[in-house]
């Protein structure tokens, strides 16, 4: 619990501080200290993560530390650091501690989502993210947009935490208990029941919320487009990550037994014919929607959907191949998005960015941006050498192993290889309008006002998260070894 | 100093992060861009000289650092380093001549724009190449084989404003890969029959006994054991980068680059890249593959000599001189001798970097004159050159006793006459020897003797001694290093092969060969002299004919056009090409094109069709209730339901039509 205490004592602390000393400075330098603060609190918590050590039942088994864990708690600790930082250099609030203190909330949120394996504990735990998360979308007050997308992400939310915990309360009818080794050792005892089913698809529907997977992803366009940047960064990436984490853990220790099977076409009814559906779905509808964007953020949140479908396709590979691949692929993939998000935020100090033409001439402006953009979006796309193309490669290889071509797992594979070839168009609309488009005539006239300056924080964690792309591509066994 | 295996990257690791530093760093960042490359490049030098110092401890270990670059499943890809005796020589010798030829660069290139690019280049090249030397898999040998092309590639188009270098840059990369795709059939290949592409793995290596025993026991194919076809597809890989006949098309083009690259590139380090490879692999290769590589290193040998005889351009004649030395190199790994081959390419690397910067010297000198009829009377005012590069013939000659080349070539005479297999290779290397010593003295006659035939060599003058500290270096070099290899105590050839105690025996033991070749030198600079150093003494002309195309003008003009292997493989490759090309075109634009064009108006219909459902069906038609909404001021809370019932609907639509399925899933 190190590194929950570090961040609720850092979130705290930020709020103190702020209020003892920051009454009398400007917003900036209040953000700015506030950040430090809490850049050090979630440094703090790495360290803690780092060194728990691995146990197989804390407090009474209600939360485990093993692998999956202590990944998922390093992950989502760096893309909270990611866009902790971007949030320093790029926004404007009005309240700047209770911003950084309510990430750091939803980050130990995240970090508690990583380590629950009870059902309550891991209710609990996703809501303290959820909430925290809400409040983040709505919090740029100033925008109409803002206030209208948190509305959405709330109620949206709000509905699919009902169902989830309408769905836990089933499963602990039926099987008298929300320790998920119990769960699992009763419902390998007993045939499946139409109501277990349904109680499954409760919990789904949630699943396809946080996730972002169709058809419960109407919440994701208007989020990502209205939300502040940070915000939107941090609920694409390390959300999505935890919310990864949490799920196939529930699903496959939990309620494994009820899996079924589809690794053939004939295979065992069961919840992996649920998350095919909704990977099928988020497949087609993300990569073909995304075609017709011509808003970069809503683009994005497209992408986001089609990439939850490969995601879905992980957990379902994830029976057999482990948490590996489908770790390896979350991770990357949250930091090409946090990535994306901070090059738009960084772009948005000087010049509105929300079209995707918005972008056009970013190779003047600034090449560094462009370097950094250009990786984000080919590791998005897929590109080798960069993380995208191997996490993709891995998952699509564990998801083949299964049963070959002969079931839906495979023929799932076969559609998202497919279909990675549509999202190229339009990740390489994205490239085309920052590398070879010249600058709108507006923008071009005055060159020495339209160079983007690069806050050197920010410079900083943008290339190092292009490089933890190109690292991660070339050597993927650096996190593949932990499981 | 000892040096372990495991940090044997740093060699290659240097100059990398030189040419990164190249690339980051603006164009006005000259000094820094190559302060680093050469800073990087002396350090890797030393570091190599500790590797050296290890590997002589030690000559006949392997010193190995193997890793796991990434698993599939079961599958494990590993590479490594390797340090022996071999890597050792090799990564010392390309450290040092790079370093002498990154300095000399910098009086060179000095005027030009793109100085800070030619230096990250540069860099790159030698990351490439040292990669090459230290890498203990051929997986790894070959990214950076690649990467060695690619750098050739950019350095040889480094002018690429001028319309040949462009077109040279582009020939030399193609054929290059003509090879390498033999290259990379042998290596799929050995990967599948044995497992592994690591080099030395404690006994599981593909040169040690275990994989080399189960080779030799594999089926055969159309007549050839798998052990030579592999072998020989490995050869292709080295015909195309050492230049070897039918490859050797490109090498003399390359000559299009700026002269240190053609220095270091395509004299001294990168064409040794083939004969580094085939001395590597030698555990693997067959008698059968053997031979075959003897008689194509034979026939190259012949060719490359044989075509400079007959060439102007004073770069042309010193490439055609590497063609031929190169093949000289293939012949000794051929006949079974690849320490003879790695003790000529040691030697080879520094006089071939003498005579190639000399080169450089004059034609910057002269402005960038090249036609060595324009040229002539140099020796008087350029006395440096001169005499530096009248030493770096007389070794490439092999005027015995004194210079390095004549030691290396006398080895590979020696282990041509001693072969079992066929002597053709010995004949043609005799032959080889006279023509080698009469070109060369035509080259230095033209050159450096009679009257300045233009305006240019007129006018030339020594350079700055940033150019001539190379040359004076690598002279003493290409007289010294010789004596390392001597028949008499011939320690460098023991090195390689892994020996600690040298056996020598009596120069009089082959002291037939010995006197042979001498006298065969001796005729082919008394021809040379006779023709070329006495008779044009008067000459004052650049227009005047030249003797040998007095004498049979129609060979003169053959040889001149280099026997028209370019021609010739315009006329069949070239057409077989283009037709194939127009076809695939026509079936591109209009097949493929036509299904792809379909697919792509499908993915837009459906993008478009999932839009309007999405926006206007449902996003749409609440953003227009809430915009009529706010218009009419309503209350906020009568929006939120709005909201609520638009997108809710849908999650309680999926839902059930989910748990449908599941139910339904769960009955059937």
């Amino acid at each position: 619990m190190v590194p929950e205490a570090a961040l609720v004592m850092g979130a705290l602390f930020v709020l103190t501080f702020d209020l003892a000393f920051g009454r009398r400075r400007t917003l900036e330098r209040r953000l700015y200290l506030a950040v430090i603060n809490g850049t050090a609190a979630v440094v703090a918590a790495m360290y803690g993560a780092f060194s728990s050590g691995l146990a197989d039942s804390v407090f009474g088994g209600v939360l485990i530390l093993d692998e999956l864990t202590m990944a998922t708690r390093l992950g989502v600790l760096v893309l909270a650091w990611i866009t902790l930082t971007l949030a320093g250099s790029t926004a404007r609030f009005s309240h700047p501690a209770e911003f950084v203190a309510i990430v750091l909330f939803a980050t130990a949120g995240f970090t508690l989502m990583a380590a629950a394996q009870q059902l309550l504990v891991a209710f609990v735990a996703l809501e303290l993210a959820s909430l925290s998360l809400y409040i983040l979308a709505g919090f740029d007050k100033s925008k109409p947009e803002s206030a209208e997308a948190a509305l959405k992400y709330f109620l949206f939310g709000g509905m699919s935490a009902a169902f989830l915990l309408f769905g836990f309360s089933l499963i602990y009818g039926l099987t008298g208990s929300i320790e998920l080794h119990e769960i699992s050792a009763h419902l390998a005892g007993h045939p499946p029941t139409p109501l277990l089913s349904v109680a499954l698809v409760m919990v789904l529907v949630a699943f396809g919320f946080k996730a972002a997977a169709a058809p419960f992803h109407l919440w994701a366009p208007d989020v990502y487009e209205g939300a502040p940047v940070s915000s939107a960064a941090l609920i694409a990436s390390a959300s999505k990550l935890a919310g990864l984490t949490l799920f196939v853990r529930l699903l496959w220790p939990g309620f494994g037994p009820g899996a079924g099977n589809v690794s053939t076409a004939a295979g065992a009814p069961g919840w992996l014919a649920i998350v095919a559906c909704l990977s099928a779905a988020s497949l087609l509808l993300g990569n073909f929607a995304a075609l017709a964007q011509s808003n970069l953020r809503r683009l994005l949140a497209y992408s986001a959907i089609a990439h939850a479908g490969v995601m879905l396709l992980g957990v379902i590979a994830a029976g057999d191949a482990g948490n590996g691949p489908l770790f390896y692929y979350v991770f990357t993939y949250g930091i090409a998005t946090v990535g994306a998000f901070g090059v738009i935020a960084v772009i948005e100090r000087t010049t509105p960015c929300q079209r995707i033409t918005d972008l056009a001439g970013l190779y003047r402006r600034s090449p560094l941006l462009t370097g950094c953009l250009a990786i984000y979006i080919l590791s998005l796309a897929g590109m080798p050498p960069l993380a995208g193309f191997f996490g993709k490669f891995i998952v699509f290889a564990a998801a083949l192993k299964l049963g070959g071509l002969a079931g839906p797992a495979g023929w799932l594979a076969i559609l998202a290889i497919f279909l990675s070839a549509v999202a190229l168009y339009y990740y390489l609309v994205i490239l085309k309008q920052a590398l070879v488009v010249a600058p709108a005539a507006a923008i071009s006239g005055d060159t020495v006002t339209n160079r983007i300056t690069v806050p050197a924080d920010a410079a900083i964690v943008l290339v190092f998260a292009a490089l933890i792309l190109v690292v991660l591509g070339l050597s993927p066994s650096l996190v593949l070894r932990i499981f | 100093m000892s040096l372990s295996a495991q940090y044997l990257w740093i060699i290659p690791a240097l100059p990398l992060v030189a040419a990164a530093i190249g690339a980051l760093t603006p164009r006005s960042g000259r000094s820094l861009v190559a302060g680093a490359a050469i800073v990087a490049l002396v350090l890797s030098f030393f570091i190599s000289c500790a590797a050296l110092s290890t590997a002589l401890a030690n000559p006949a270990a392997h010193l190995t650092h193997n890793f796991i670059w990434f698993e599939l499943g079961n599958d494990t890809v590993r590479l490594g380093w390797l340090l022996d005796p071999l890597t050792a020589f090799m990564c010392t010798m390309v450290t040092f001549v790079g370093t002498l030829i990154f300095v000399f660069s910098l009086g060179y290139m000095q005027g030009d724009e793109n100085f800070k690019q030619f230096f990250c280049f540069l860099s790159l090249f030698a990351a490439a190449m040292l990669g090459l030397l230290v890498a203990n898999s051929l997986l790894l040998v070959f990214i950076c084989w690649e990467l060695v092309g690619l750098a050739s590639y950019l350095l040889i188009g480094f002018w690429f404003h001028k319309p040949a270098a462009a077109a040279a840059a582009k020939k030399a990369f193609i054929t290059t890969r003509i090879g390498d795709l033999g290259f990379l059939l042998g290596l799929l290949w050995l990967y599948d029959s044995a497992g592994s592409l690591l080099l030395y793995d404690n006994g599981n290596g593909v040169l040690e006994a275990t994989v080399l025993g189960a080779l030799g026991s594999a089926a055969t194919v159309c007549g050839l054991s798998v052990a030579s076809a592999i072998g020989l597809l490995l050869f292709c890989g080295a015909v195309g980068k050492s230049g070897q006949f039918p490859l050797h098309v490109w090498l003399p083009d390359a000559m299009e680059g700026p002269t240190p690259v053609s220095a270091l590139i395509h004299a001294a380090t990168m064409v040794a890249a083939g004969v580094f490879l085939m001395a590597r692999v030698y555990p693997l290769l067959t008698p059968d593959a053997l031979q075959v590589i003897a008689i194509i290193g034979a026939i190259t040998a012949l060719l490359g000599a044989t075509i400079a005889v007959a060439q102007y351009d004073l770069k042309r004649i010193l490439a055609f001189s590497t063609v031929s030395q190169l093949g000289y190199m293939m012949l000794a790994i051929g006949v079974g001798a690849p320490s003879a081959a790695i003790f000529h390419l040691l030697t080879h690397a520094f006089f071939k970097a003498l005579l190639f910067l000399g080169a450089g010297s004059v034609i910057h000198a002269a402005h960038h004159e090249q036609d060595i009829r324009q040229l002539g009377g140099l020796s008087v005012k350029m006395k440096l050159t001169f005499s530096t590069f009248a030493i770096g013939t007389m070794a490439l000659v092999g005027v015995p006793l004194f210079f390095s080349g004549f030691w290396s070539k006398e080895a590979i005479l020696h282990a041509a006459h001693a072969t079992a297999g066929s002597h053709f290779p010995f004949y043609a290397a005799l032959v080889g020897v006279v023509l080698t010593a009469f070109y060369n003295t035509r080259l230095m006659a033209e050159t450096f003797f009679g009257h300045a035939r233009s305006h240019a060599a007129e006018h030339a003058h020594e350079n700055s001694a940033v150019m001539t500290t190379p040359l004076v270096i690598l002279a003493f070099f290409a007289i010294a290093l010789g004596f390392l290899g001597t028949p008499a105590y011939p320690w460098l050839q023991a090195r390689l092969s892994g020996e600690t105690a040298v056996h020598g025996h009596s120069l009089l033991d082959g002291v037939g060969l010995l006197v042979l070749s001498s006298v065969l030198v001796a005729v082919g600079i008394g021809a040379g002299f006779t023709l070329y150093g006495r008779t044009r003494r008067l000459r004052t002309k650049a227009t005047a004919p030249d003797p040998l195309a007095i004498a049979a003008p129609r060979t003169h003009a053959f040889l001149g056009d280099r026997l028209k292997f370019d021609e010739l493989y315009a006329a069949t490759f070239g057409v077989v090409n283009t037709l194939l090309a127009t076809a695939s075109d026509w079936f591109d634009r209009y097949v493929w094109g036509g299904i792809v064009h379909f697919f792509a108006l499908l993915g837009e219909f459906s993008g478009t069709v999932n839009r309007e459902a999405d926006e206007q069906g449902l996003n749409g038609g609440f953003d227009a209730t809430s915009e009529t909404l706010r218009a009419t001021g309503q209350a906020y809370s009568r929006a939120q339901t709005g909201d609520a019932h638009g997108y809710l609907r849908f999650l309680a639509i999926g839902f059930v039509v989910l748990a449908l399925v599941a139910m339904l899933g769960g009955v059937a």
